[in-house]
């Protein structure tokens, strides 16, 4: 393993804000803590990269206890949430940091510098200074200056959330891109579901300062293993009681299926369409399609439908 | 046409105002100054008397301005990290100096160190003079002083937050390299400024410095003292005017030189984010 948490716990004065969290995270894998705002997941990173110091349990990185070590001299690469950059260097100076610190010959950090900026696509930026720069192009500075020490792990605080949603979406790619080429065991923080779910292969869910349940994406997904992750990974909505994820139901003819109710609201989200129907019980789930699905229904607001979950093919 | 109207009467009215104020009394000073050509300016500012003044107010700057600058983002450093149990208390001691008159700080410094007070009867007993002599003008000066770098330093530093100095830390580097590398050049503008606020109050002052120095001429006489004595005590004019010109002077440039260093990294894009 190349991340074992053992026991960790954080308090805030009567605030316990990571509560006796037992993590193994398997190396060379890219893992997202998920969660709510104020879950602990933050501070959980932290407690890693040692900017924040436990108080009870261990961190052990490849084997190494570095409970007591200072970040110092734990071989990490930390990205924060704003990128931190060194404003008054320019994007070259500011990824060779990490390498004048360990004394390497100019040479060297040059050679090194040059190819971190190609890897991060930043080559003819490297004379700018951060202010110069675009959120996404500082993102990316950000973790070229972290991966020029080759860290033993790459640690990222919510690496996306400042930026616009284009932006975001080729980030996760890049990371993603990134990753599968140099291998290093990556440990995000992110309260965005989808995100997590594209970018990470392995997820933690954590929930007022627990690590609810840990384990592959789509094995979260399809067998949450509490009602709290089955809510925050993905959509759901209350049907007969139950909540159920809205593309597990279905509309159909009133004729075929006995819970019947009239259609309330139609949004179009480009290729899919949510439709929410008031049953004669007075609730209000919806229903999730596609765009195909709903043309073949030839539904408006106020029609009568017939709601059912869906039999699996 | 309002809106313009508005614009104007409000720039007449802080123009009029800088220049009753501001403008007028120092062009006089400066006309004044030369009212007798450049040769009676030049041998009123090289009067053995008025030298010895500007070399004690040198001095006097000298030790004041690096001490203070160093306690100051001292004080800035410990207090922009986190509130802690008299954090609050030590900002308001830091204010207290530039908050109450400054005969009251001379004043103080007399009580608390001349032989009537318990520590300098210590101390005189021990053969330190600290009151009539420089060494008392440097702390009334360093008093009066004190507050200008922590209050220009601690915002920008509050600004600045902790985050690249963790950054830092995470790539390795200890507290020295990150405070000269990463921490200092963040705040330098703030540093900058709170120098500039306290050399030109270490120049200026006379109510604390006038009370511990003793005003003896030629020794213990700081420019502005020196300034004052001429005019109110041979009634020289040109003498005084021509001292006021060169402390105004110094502390004008220092102002000048600040914001056209500014002006010239503000065009290189280096300080905004």
């Amino acid at each position: 393993m190349s991340i074992s948490l053992s026991r960790l716990t954080k308090r805030y004065g009567p605030n316990t804000v990571v509560d006796d969290v037992n993590v193994e995270i398997p190396e060379g894998s890219l893992t997202a803590i998920l969660g709510p705002s104020g879950s602990g997941k933050s501070t959980l990173l932290k407690l890693i990269a040692g900017l924040e110091v436990p108080d009870e349990g261990r961190v052990i990185i490849e084997g190494d206890d570095v409970t007591d070590v200072d970040p110092r001299y734990r071989d990490i690469g930390f990205c924060f949430q704003h990128y931190a950059p060194f404003r008054h260097m320019n994007v070259a100076k500011n990824i060779g940091f990490g390498l004048r610190v360990r004394k390497q010959t100019k040479d060297v950090i040059n050679v090194k510098v040059r190819e971190l900026l190609e890897l991060v696509k930043l080559d003819d930026k490297a004379d700018a200074y951060p202010a110069q720069l675009s959120g996404g192009e500082r993102q990316r500075m950000a973790l070229a200056r972290a991966l020029a020490i080759e860290p033993r792990v790459l640690l990222l605080d919510e690496p996306f959330g400042a930026l616009d949603a284009i932006v975001r979406t080729e980030l996760r790619h890049f990371v993603k891109e990134l990753h599968q080429k140099i291998k290093v065991t990556t440990v995000l923080v992110t309260h965005d579901q989808d995100e997590a779910m594209e970018v990470a292969d392995q997820l933690l869910i954590m929930h007022s300062g627990k690590i609810e349940q840990s384990g592959q994406p789509t094995d979260l997904y399809e067998r949450p293993a509490t009602e709290f992750v089955h809510s925050f990974l993905g959509p759901t909505t209350l049907f007969k009681g139950v909540a159920v994820r809205p593309h597990d139901l279905e509309l159909v003819s009133p004729s075929l299926a006995s819970t019947e109710g009239t259609v309330t609201s139609i949004m179009e989200l480009g290729f899919e369409i949510h439709v929410t129907v008031t049953l004669s019980d007075g609730s209000a789930p919806w229903v999730q399609m596609s765009r195909n699905e709903f043309r073949a229904l030839d539904i408006a607001v106020g029609s009568a439908v017939s709601m059912r979950e869906r039999v699996p093919q | 046409m309002k809106h313009t109207s508005r614009k104007w009467s409000l720039r007449v009215i802080v123009i009029g105002y800088l220049a009753l104020l501001v403008g007028l009394p120092v062009g006089y000073l400066f006309i004044k100054a030369f009212s007798h050509g450049v040769g009676a300016f030049w041998s009123e500012v090289t009067k053995p008397n008025a030298l010895a003044a500007l070399k004690l107010s040198a001095e006097v700057a000298l030790i004041a301005v690096p001490v203070n600058t160093v306690i100051g983002i001292g004080a800035a450093l410990l207090l922009a990290k986190r509130k802690f149990f008299g954090s609050r208390a030590l900002t308001l001691a830091f204010d207290i100096p530039v908050a109450v008159s400054p005969i009251i700080i001379g004043v103080a410094l007399i009580l608390a160190y001349s032989r009537i007070g318990w520590f300098g009867a210590w101390l005189s007993r021990n053969g330190i003079t600290i009151l009539f002599s420089p060494v008392g003008i440097v702390m009334a000066t360093m008093a009066v002083s004190l507050p200008y770098v922590l209050r220009s330093v601690l915002p920008v530093m509050i600004e600045v937050g902790k985050e690249q100095e963790q950054a830092a830390r995470t790539l390795g580097a200890g507290a020295f390299r990150t405070f000269w590398q990463i921490t200092l050049p963040a705040i330098r503008w703030g540093v900058l400024y709170g120098v500039t606020l306290t050399i030109a109050r270490t120049l200026g002052e006379f109510g604390a410095v006038l009370v511990v120095s003793g005003d003896i001429t030629g020794k213990t006489q700081t420019l502005p003292i020196y300034i004052f004595a001429v005019w109110d005590q041979s009634y020289d004019t040109i003498g005084a005017f021509a001292g006021a010109l060169v402390l105004a002077s110094i502390s004008i440039v220092a102002l000048i030189i600040l914001s056209s260093l500014r002006a010239r990294e503000r065009k290189l894009h280096v300080d905004l984010a």
